[in-house]
């Protein structure tokens, strides 16, 4: 090779440095889902009864569930609330922590804090602060009884849930928009303030544009974020309860599989939730990544 | 500052308040409740003010549950987790961006994707691979038809088992495999000039001196960044940890702490003693961005670009 070429022309030596990744990429990574797909459409026995191969059936059988809807359907109300708002709260915290104001350097270091919580731990703590009896609306409860009662009211669990999640979804969304707003050249913003645009206008019509890049970002991982990061939620908070009202698919799909050993079920529902996050996010780049202009 | 908008920073102000409210809010009442007595939270509900029962709190966490030890394990599966994710996405990028091969587009596609699906959703069948790690090997020697030859040749088929549930690779292998490391390398090799590279060659330097002298040292704020996210994440993990280990002394210290809740509503649980332990369980991970804050939101804005 000659010394003008920017890049090494040995053969095996790249194989050699990405093997040991790939392989555990595949092993952990391609083969449980190829699995996941392979096995909706067998009836796996479980403890390594043997299987049999059943075509559609498990797809019907899951599909005719009214219990694997009503997971899907709060699956989706939780997507499109808990993400809408982790991504709105970020955003007017970074327009905010924009400004050169006293309060937005520690604003930036505090806001970060979430990011060392794990999300069953914020799980516990808000499973005790929003506790009926001992929490932060107990003395509400006491004056009027009933009005806060996660554990009957399937809406205030949800709402538990949804704050949890917002809590713990604040750093990474706060610090993209936060970097985003900062790459903003001065001048644009100073160029629109001498053409009379106030500071509102200039929100709408200087800052959040251009940093649609980000928001766009943090939006398809948010959403598929909202799908799973929901379980350690759900498994110290609410146990998908009152009566699976926060029951969301990847909670059941993990009480189908695991405590009701029907492996072909959870795989099953696996599958079309693999493909759900597939569409969705396909999607996303399809009819919002086009309209974005990368270029500034 | 480009208009004295004196309205509009007070509001500005008063928002960032709210928001670190939002933050620290439930951290203060964890750390006040945690130093009360459980006759205290029986009395009065919830803490808003620090008691002097902390140390008695912890203490029972230290004696009473396997938290001691299940941070342990959560120390070493969060430190290999930050090493191992390291050095193998630094390779393969190194290898994707550097050398003339046809399939890098392939790999990087195929390492890439792996950021869509958490192991959270495909937990079932990650949880069958990880209790027997040959079960593909021993598919694609049945499929094609090669354990039927050595069935014939040596009177019995191959069946290879190997279990790595409720060991610490199995902990931590299935999170290795995320791209956003190699993704991370990529984007920062590619800001790197080309007469780096030319020069280098000019010297006469071959790729694995090229690797250890020039591209390492060049991307050590890289690595900073990416360990101590992939730390934090190695730390915070929940659902695979909870499936993959089936012994409290193989745990991580964040499922030892889900567990210590009830399981049923009934009484009121311990909750100053859990949330000591929801206050130690968060101690290393919360030091770690105190001090390595900068490296962090490095990272995080590095992941996306």
């Amino acid at each position: 090779m000659t010394s003008e070429s920017t890049l090494f022309s040995n053969r095996w030596l790249p194989v050699l440095l990405v093997a040991p990744f790939m392989l555990l990429i595949i092993l952990f990574f391609y083969v449980p889902i190829f699995q996941a797909f392979y096995w909706s459409f067998f009836l796996e026995q479980p403890f390594g009864g043997g299987s049999m191969f059943v075509g559609l059936d498990n797809f019907a059988r899951v599909l005719s569930d009214r219990e694997f809807w009503q997971a899907g359907g709060r699956t989706l109300v939780f997507m499109v609330t808990a993400s809408s708002l982790a991504v709105l709260i970020p955003l007017i915290l970074a327009v905010a922590a924009d400004r050169k104001i006293r309060l937005s350097l520690p604003a930036r270091n505090v806001l970060v804090w979430p990011k060392g919580v794990a999300g069953a731990s914020i799980g516990v703590v808000f499973a005790f602060v929003f506790n009926p009896f001992v929490g932060i609306l107990a003395p509400l409860n006491k004056a009027f009884p009933g009005i806060w009662a996660p554990g009957i009211d399937g809406t205030d669990a949800f709402i538990t849930l949804i704050a949890a999640h917002v809590w713990s979804g604040i750093p990474f969304n706060f610090v993209i928009l936060l970097a985003g707003l900062q790459s903003i050249p001065r001048t644009m913003q100073q160029a629109a303030a001498m053409d009379g645009a106030g500071p509102w206008r200039r929100i709408f019509d200087v800052q959040l544009p251009l940093i649609m890049p980000q928001l766009f970002l943090t939006l398809v991982l948010e959403f598929t974020e909202s799908v799973t990061s929901a379980f350690a939620l759900i498994d110290t908070i609410t146990h998908g309860g009152p009566g699976g009202a926060t029951t969301l698919l990847v909670y059941k799909i993990y009480k189908d599989g695991f405590s009701g050993y029907d492996l072909s079920g959870a795989a099953t529902q696996t599958a079309i939730l693999m493909v759900f996050v597939i569409l969705l996010t396909a999607a996303q780049f399809a009819f919002l990544g086009r309209r974005i202009n990368y270029e500034r | 500052m480009i208009e004295n908008a004196r309205s509009l920073n007070i509001a500005a102000s008063v928002i960032l308040l709210a928001g670190m409210l939002y933050i620290l809010g439930p951290l203060y009442l964890t750390l006040a409740t945690a130093s009360q007595s459980y006759e205290f939270l029986l009395r009065n509900g919830l803490a808003w003010y620090p008691g002097d029962q902390f140390f008695n709190n912890a203490a029972r966490i230290f004696t009473e549950t396997r938290i001691p030890i299940q941070m342990l394990n959560s120390l070493a599966v969060a430190f290999s987790l930050a090493i191992a994710t390291c050095i193998l996405s630094f390779l393969s990028a190194y290898a994707i961006v550097y050398f003339r091969i046809r399939w890098a587009g392939v790999a990087f596609a195929l390492i890439l994707a792996t950021i869509m699906l958490p192991v959270d959703i495909r937990v079932i069948t990650t949880y069958q691979v990880a209790s027997n790690v040959f079960s593909p090997v021993n598919a694609l020697l049945y499929v094609t038809g090669l354990n039927g030859l050595i069935a014939k040749a040596f009177g019995a088929p191959v069946q290879l088992e190997l279990s790595v549930l409720n060991t610490h690779f199995g902990l931590i292998a299935p999170l290795v495999a995320h791209g956003t490391g190699t993704f991370l390398f990529r984007q920062f090799f590619l800001t790197l000039p080309k007469d780096l590279f030319k020069a280098a060659r000019m010297d006469g330097a071959g790729p694995v001196r090229f690797m250890f002298d020039i591209l390492l040292p060049l991307s050590r704020t890289s690595f900073a960044a990416l360990f101590v996210l992939t730390f934090l994440s190695g730390w915070t993990q929940y659902l695979w940890p909870l499936v993959a280990s089936s012994t409290p002394d193989m745990q991580t210290a964040v499922v030892g702490l889900a567990r210590l809740l009830p399981d049923s509503d009934g009484e009121v649980p311990d909750f100053p003693m859990i949330m000591a332990g929801a206050v130690i369980v968060s101690l290393v991970p919360l030091l770690m961005i105190a001090l390595l804050q900068r490296y962090l939101v490095q990272g995080l804005v590095l992941s996306e670009k």
